[in-house]
């Protein structure tokens, strides 16, 4: 169906496609000029082909399933790859295809300045989206105009207070996690204005009262993989009331009501605006502080730390999130999962008895 | 504050130097009194002894530091003249886990990192480092308590998450010189963002010392550092030599001052005394090890806590590792740091960095110096705690073996972590690929 979709952007619309690997780039500025963006989380599943080998064992599965998946010719309908500075790996990926192979096409590269939002930082972020537009440009041949940038800027800013909204009222929504979730997550392939709509309609089925029962939990990784994991918490009596997936909530930048008129500086706006990510190494005491805050303002019951195998950047905050929610007597479960198909049973067990744990802290409806 | 400030001057101009007074002499007394050992190396470097006064007396002065002077713990990549030039005392926590390895204390130091919930997939050196900052424990007496930490993303993002802990953990402000990754050739506003990040951080390095930065003591802060950064690559190319005078294994140790005292004269006055001394080792036919049939490239980071075993066991067999792309990072500055223009050839120098440029020019890199050294082979360290270092390694084995013909090892151990290697398979692995030699 993806694939599809994508041919149907192409054929019908004279779209561009990028594939884009994780996490943080300014999508505003592909939109502004055309350009479907398909990101790419591994993909999940067994690996094809031998390309993976390419990458020791050791190394994150969202890097090595995404060589296995290029370098396999799999990646033949995009114009071109782009690759956010999320991490070393990734890095190391961003120059292994093109350099010794698996990739002819066009690269596209966005690296986001790391730390603390610092003076110097501000005035390189601007720079540095100026060399991605110019960049954008030469693979689309065409000219952005501030008119079509501020108009994609106004639509992802729509997107994201939706989003923020349905994430907010989520237990208001009859709906299992598992299918929010497959539709919060198409916002990884679709055209911005066909998320739009579909986020409408989620929104439309928000209702007054609670509709959700059981052990609220707040979820925090990178992206939620295998999916089924919303399955086994929910059959398990549990439900999502917070998220801070880097793939999902840390990419909903809170900016939306006092843009700047500059549709450039209002790009940068958003992207000071996201919460606290570890690929972005935001202040780890601030983060702290955002994630305890999100879980006390949902009235959760207990924390889950779903990372990806080897993913550095968060494997180096969890000590200190663990410790504060210690801290705080409240439950805290840290699982790592490899982009494989679906949970394995242990996992699901160690989930199902955190899930019992959490309850015994006080239900939440 | 002038009590310890006597303390701090008093160890470092008075104790630290009668000790390693004292230490010279009790070697001295103890080699008179040795049997010759039979090994496979060639004599001894004298410079070795100086070498280990330098660094004892750097973590000996460090104990007493924080309260008398100034202190930063930087990464080994950040543009540390800055510091320098303002009479702050520098630790590496870097150095520091690679000497807890060497003495084989990173299981013990690493587990209180650990058990507070780091996991054992991260890297080995950061769990030391944070392992020690929960525990106190040190090989080094005491390590002192920074008034800044200060990163530079240069060698790795790692050093970034890791550094922000540090900074945690021990609630000090820490300050970041964000290098953007090159692919190809450098971007002005990439430079021009490094440079500011520079102002930034001599901004905060005054406030916190409370001193002014001295531009004509920068600028011979950073003459020093371009002339140790150049002595530093005239001794690694020595051994171009057949035999070569030293081994790539006495290299990583004799790196330690370039990387932690670079910028001071006496970094440069040890290099200058290395340099001589290999040079009439040369002259006198005198090889690192006694019978150099084969030489060898080493990529990556050294495996510490093996160092000695690996070099002897390769050296028994007449193998050895003139040449390492880990010693040759710290060599491959000199030519861009200009003195006249200090913050702003610091932004280039410390953004050119090996690690920090795409695989094209590791790959262009590593051949050039197989070429020069002449290597028939190569060991490529994969390094489980070092993924930026090792990505790319298996696509560069395969290049090195078709383009130049030359046998490679990939062979998947731990800088700092004994608990991450199989020995024996590691050995076994290392004696198969010079047997393949023999052919």
């Amino acid at each position: 169906m993806r694939k599809e979709y994508i041919d149907r952007q192409k054929r019908e619309f004279g779209r561009k496609v990028v594939i884009s690997l994780p996490i943080h780039y300014p999508k505003e500025i592909l939109t502004a000029l055309d350009v479907l963006c398909v990101e790419l989380w591994g993909p999940p599943g067994e690996i094809s082909g031998n390309q993976a080998g390419r990458i020791q064992t050791y190394v994150c599965p969202v890097v090595r399933k995404a060589l296995a998946f290029i370098a396999g010719g799999h990646a033949s309908e995009a114009d071109a790859l782009l690759f956010p500075h999320t991490c070393d790996s990734i890095q190391g990926l961003a120059s292994l295809l093109p350099d010794f192979g698996g990739w002819n096409g066009p690269v596209l590269r966005f690296i986001h300045p790391k730390g603390e939002r610092r003076a110097s930082s501000e005035v390189y972020l601007v720079r540095e989206i100026e060399a991605f537009i110019a960049q954008v440009e030469t693979l689309t041949g065409k000219k952005l105009e501030p008119a079509r940038l501020s108009s994609a800027v106004k639509l992802h800013a729509e997107i994201d207070a939706l989003k923020l909204r349905i994430l907010k009222l989520r237990r208001n929504i009859d709906m299992r996690d598992s299918e929010l979730y497959a539709i919060l997550r198409r916002g990884e392939w679709l055209w911005p204005e066909d998320h739009m709509a579909e986020l409408k309609e989620l929104a439309s089925k928000i209702s007054d009262k609670p509709q959700k029962k059981g052990v609220a939990l707040m979820l925090s990784g990178i992206v939620p993989e295998p999916m089924d994991i919303f399955d086994v918490l929910e059959n398990a009596g549990a439900f999502i009331v917070a998220d801070d997936y880097a793939a999902i909530g840390r990419r909903i930048s809170s900016s939306s009501a006092e843009l700047p008129d500059n549709p450039l500086q209002a790009v940068i706006e958003r992207y000071f605006a996201l919460p606290p990510c570890s690929t972005r190494s935001s202040d780890l005491a601030g983060r702290v502080e955002y994630l305890t805050g999100l879980y006390s303002q949902n009235g959760a019951a207990g924390l889950v730390l779903h990372n990806v195998k080897f993913c550095e950047p968060e494997m180096f905050d969890v000590a200190m999130i663990k410790k504060r929610f210690a801290a705080m007597n409240s439950p805290v479960l840290y699982v790592e999962t490899e982009l494989e198909k679906q949970l394995s049973g242990q996992l699901s067990t160690r989930l199902e008895a955190f899930v019992e744990m959490a309850s015994k802290g006080g239900e939440s409806e | 504050m002038i009590t310890r400030k006597i303390q701090y001057q008093m160890a470092k101009r008075a104790v630290g130097p009668f000790l390693m007074a004292l230490d010279r002499w009790q070697s001295a007394q103890k080699s008179r009194k040795r049997k010759p050992r039979e090994t496979p190396f060639g004599p001894p470097l004298q410079s070795v002894q100086k070498l280990k006064e330098i660094m004892t007396l750097n973590y000996f002065e460090g104990r007493y530091a924080d309260g008398a002077v100034p202190v930063a713990w930087v990464t080994s990549g950040f543009p540390a003249e800055v510091f320098f030039a303002l009479g702050f005392h520098v630790v590496y926590p870097e150095n520091h886990a690679a000497l807890c390895s060497t003495r084989h204390k990173v299981p013990e130091i690493a587990e209180f990192a650990e058990r507070d919930g780091l996991s054992r997939d991260v890297c080995s050196y950061a769990r030391t480092d944070i392992g020690s900052v929960i525990s106190g424990k040190t090989p080094v007496g005491r390590l002192p308590k920074p008034d800044m930490i200060a990163c530079c993303t240069n060698i790795c993002q790692t050093v970034l998450y890791w550094y922000r802990n540090l900074a945690e953990y021990l609630n000090v402000p820490l300050v970041l010189v964000d290098t953007p990754f090159m692919y190809g050739g450098t971007r002005e506003h990439h430079l021009d963002y490094v440079s500011a990040q520079l102002g930034e951080v001599i901004e905060a390095a005054e406030r916190i010392s409370g001193r002014r930065m001295d531009a004509e003591k920068l600028a011979r802060v950073v003459e020093n550092a371009r002339d140790g950064s150049r002595l530093w690559g005239e001794c690694l190319a020595i051994s171009q030599a057949r035999p070569a005078p030293w081994t790539g294994i006495d290299t990583f140790f004799h790196i330690a001052p370039i990387v932690t005292i670079r910028g001071t004269e006496t970094c440069n006055e040890y290099y200058r005394m290395l340099k001589d001394e290999l040079t009439e080792r040369v002259k006198a036919g005198v090889g690192g090890i006694k019978n150099e049939k084969h030489r060898l490239l080493w990529d990556n980071l050294p495996i510490w806590f093996k160092v000695r075993e690996h070099s002897t066991m390769t050296a028994e067999r007449g193998f050895n590792f003139v040449c390492a792309t880990y010693s040759n990072a710290w060599a491959e500055a000199g030519d861009l740091i200009d003195p006249s223009h200090p913050l702003e050839s610091a932004a280039k120098t410390y953004t050119y960095v090996y690690l920090n440029r795409d695989l094209d020019n590791r790959l262009k890199t590593t051949v050039d110096l197989a070429k020069s050294f002449g290597v028939d082979g190569a060991v490529l360290h994969s390094d489980r705690s070092c993924k930026p270092y090792s990505v790319g390694q298996v696509d560069v084995k395969e290049r090195l073996q078709k383009d130049m013909n030359i046998r490679v090892l990939l062979l998947e151990a731990d800088h700092a972590d004994e608990r991450s290697l199989s020995g024996e398979q590691a050995e076994m692995r290392l004696l198969a690929f010079m047997e393949n030699f023999n052919d």
